[in-house]
């Protein structure tokens, strides 16, 4: 602890007692829903308005401080939402967020300075400005004296490797660049909570793997900081992150390391087959959550010709009987049916199709609030 | 200050960056100015008693509408543009993560704008002099500096007005326009309110920019003293608290609204 706070005076870093000495989570996010009100007709009501949309249900959890914190969940899970409310860009409907124990729709302002904000948006840069005039505009916006700001943007550049590029201007910078270049706005201000929205959206896969290893030394060089990585590839989040919370439909489904959220699921209600049959090799199954079968994946033939598919089921349901059962309707002669270890992704999928109850908590018990 | 800077410095650099657009926008108002002057010869000065209490001259007093009334149309039009431009961008919800508020950046925003206004205000004036013989020489430029200021805060509070419904409608620029030509015919911008019928000319004294104008002619075309002027500068300051007192906590509830509905970067 003593070493992180002398790093960051040498740093010229902004000092935040309240931050440093503040006891309990970085960021804790209680109770917190959401929903869009419905939309009303300027002129005259409407008998069709549409009700309101609910986006959060009810999500709690928590960040240790200097921990990284993956949010997974697929597209409209409410990611993107949640961290709108966290850096207070939108009111939630119910529920509130500490920020170091600090309520942060209370003096929001003081708040956001404390946050880091990395978009995926490659728009939210000023186009016509080099690299270097562009941070030095959001430097002297989130508050860094001119010398810091210079100090702080070099070395930013330089670690990115944008040093060659600084005085180019942002237009003619290729997307990896663009996004690196939202990486060093997120962390000019040397803040105590850095939240990603997708950091490697839409980069080549080399990109994706140059940005992930930056992030992981930088969490290295700053262990104070505190991060929180919204993201939908789940191998991002295995890179990154200690702890994952998985959201769907605007609920928590599952809190907890990778380790302790595949566990879950080995002690949950859930299981993967992989049947294996020969006979007719078209065979469509289509998931049919309220029969129990959360995901079908048909797989390549094997060598002896016969072809397989792999099916997670909710246990003692009748995903696996409608499974076998359609196979023999087709006239399929059913070889051998194995139960598998399912793999993270296949976890993911399940719970975020397969409209499952919340999994127990995976985290340390008292935590989150599910 | 620093920020103001920043502000400021990057509004100019980007303006800038567009050479051609910015050169054709200096020539542009250079042409008006002569489009104005022969507008001016054509009607005759002499005969217009409405003209007197301003010199008689109709093109030195066209030349004074038009270049106040350039400054007020940047501080209606800014404020919605700069919301609107920063939510199709995207750098509105970046530029929101500092502990700024957003009425203050709205403001800081505008000052390149307003720079770039008064530099106009001060080239047709002076071209205005130079190329077609206006004459301000018993200009009172103290009290035509306290107007253009006092103008700019009325406007000012009424574009922050504006860009909370900006926020709120999103794309507004067809009422905008409309309130606008609204606002060149009552105010007095080419023509003095004298010659509007009685009813319009009387709704006339409730835009700010009716009075501004007034003063301003007043001041540079007949040398006012600023104790005549002084209940122009009365009713300028009454309007100018006023406005800035709606403008900025309409702005306040507009966010609070948008962030209710999560429509802020929406656009």
């Amino acid at each position: 602890m003593c070493c992180w706070v002398r790093d960051m005076k040498d740093n010229g870093i902004r000092a935040d007692s309240g931050a440093q000495n503040a006891v309990g989570p970085a960021l804790r996010v209680e109770n917190v829903s959401k929903a869009y009100p419905a939309r009303k007709s300027l002129f005259r009501r409407s008998r069709n308005e549409a009700p309101a949309h609910l986006v959060l249900r009810d999500v709690s959890f928590s960040i240790e401080r200097g921990e990284t914190l993956g949010l997974l969940g697929p597209n409209g899970a409410g990611k993107t939402t949640l961290l709108k409310i966290i850096t207070t860009l939108l009111f939630p409907t119910s529920g509130s967020v500490y920020l170091s124990g600090e309520n942060v729709f209370q003096n929001s302002r003081k708040h956001r300075s404390r946050m880091g904000l990395v978009t995926c948006d490659e728009r939210s840069f000023y186009w016509r400005l080099t690299g270097w005039q562009n941070l030095r505009f959001f430097a002297a916006l989130y508050g860094l004296s001119k010398k810091d700001s210079d100090r702080r943007i070099a070395e930013l550049l330089e670690t990115l490797g944008l040093s060659q590029a600084a005085n180019r201007p942002y237009q003619e910078y290729s997307t990896g660049m663009r996004q690196k270049m939202a990486i060093a706005r997120g962390l000019l201000g040397q803040p105590q909570l850095v939240l990603y929205d997708e950091p490697t959206r839409s980069l080549d896969p080399l990109s994706a793997f140059n940005i992930r290893s930056y992030i992981r030394d930088h969490r290295k060089q700053t262990p104070w900081q505190t991060h929180l990585i919204a993201t939908n590839q789940l191998n991002e989040a295995e890179f990154l992150c200690d702890r994952v919370i998985i959201i769907g439909k605007g609920r928590l489904l599952a809190f907890g390391t990778i380790e302790e959220v595949k566990q879950m699921w080995r002690d949950g209600d859930y299981e993967a087959h992989v049947i294996t049959w020969r006979g007719p090799r078209q065979i469509s199954i289509a998931p049919d959550p309220a029969a129990g079968l959360l995901a079908a994946e048909v797989r390549a033939d094997t060598n002896d010709g016969a072809s397989s598919i792999k099916v997670q089921v909710r246990k003692d349901s009748e995903g696996l009987s409608l499974v076998l059962r359609t196979l023999l309707g087709h006239g399929a002669e059913i070889v051998r049916c194995e139960l598998q270890e399912a793999n993270f992704d296949e976890i993911f999928c399940s719970l975020v199709q397969g409209e499952a109850p919340p999994v127990r908590e995976a985290a340390v018990a008292g935590e989150p609030k599910v | 200050m620093r920020r103001i800077w920043a502000f400021f410095v990057r509004d100019a650099t980007i303006a800038m960056s567009y050479r051609a657009s910015f050169v054709a926008q200096l020539l542009g108002n250079l042409l008006i100015l002569g489009v104005f002057f022969f507008i001016g010869r054509t009607v005759s000065s002499e005969t217009s008693a409405a003209l007197a209490p301003y010199g008689g001259n109709f093109f030195a007093f066209l030349l004074v509408g038009l270049s106040l009334g350039d400054c007020v149309g940047v501080s209606l039009t800014t404020f919605g543009q700069q919301i609107r431009e920063g939510q199709v961008t995207g750098t509105l919800e970046v530029t929101l993560m500092s502990s700024m508020r957003l009425s203050t950046m709205l403001v800081y925003s505008s000052l390149w704008n307003y720079f770039f206004a008064f530099v106009r205000f001060v080239l047709y004036l002076g071209l205005g002099s130079v190329l077609y013989g206006v004459s301000f020489g018993n200009a009172n430029v103290p009290a035509a500096l306290v107007l253009f200021v006092l103008t700019v805060l009325c406007f000012l509070g009424l574009g922050v007005l504006w860009a909370s419904v900006v926020l709120v409608i999103k794309r507004g620029e067809a009422l905008m326009t409309t309130i606008g030509y609204g606002v060149i015919l009552m105010s007095g911008v080419l023509f003095p309110t004298t010659v509007l019928p009685g009813w319009l000319s009387a709704m006339s004294s409730l835009i700010p920019l009716t009075h501004s104008l007034e003063g301003m002619r007043l001041a540079l075309l007949t040398g006012a003293r600023m104790g005549d002027l002084l209940p122009i500068f009365g009713k300028l300051t009454i309007f100018a608290l006023v406005f800035l007192t709606i403008g900025f906590s309409a702005f306040d509830r507009a966010v609070r609204s948008a962030k209710q509905a999560g429509s802020l970067t929406q656009f």
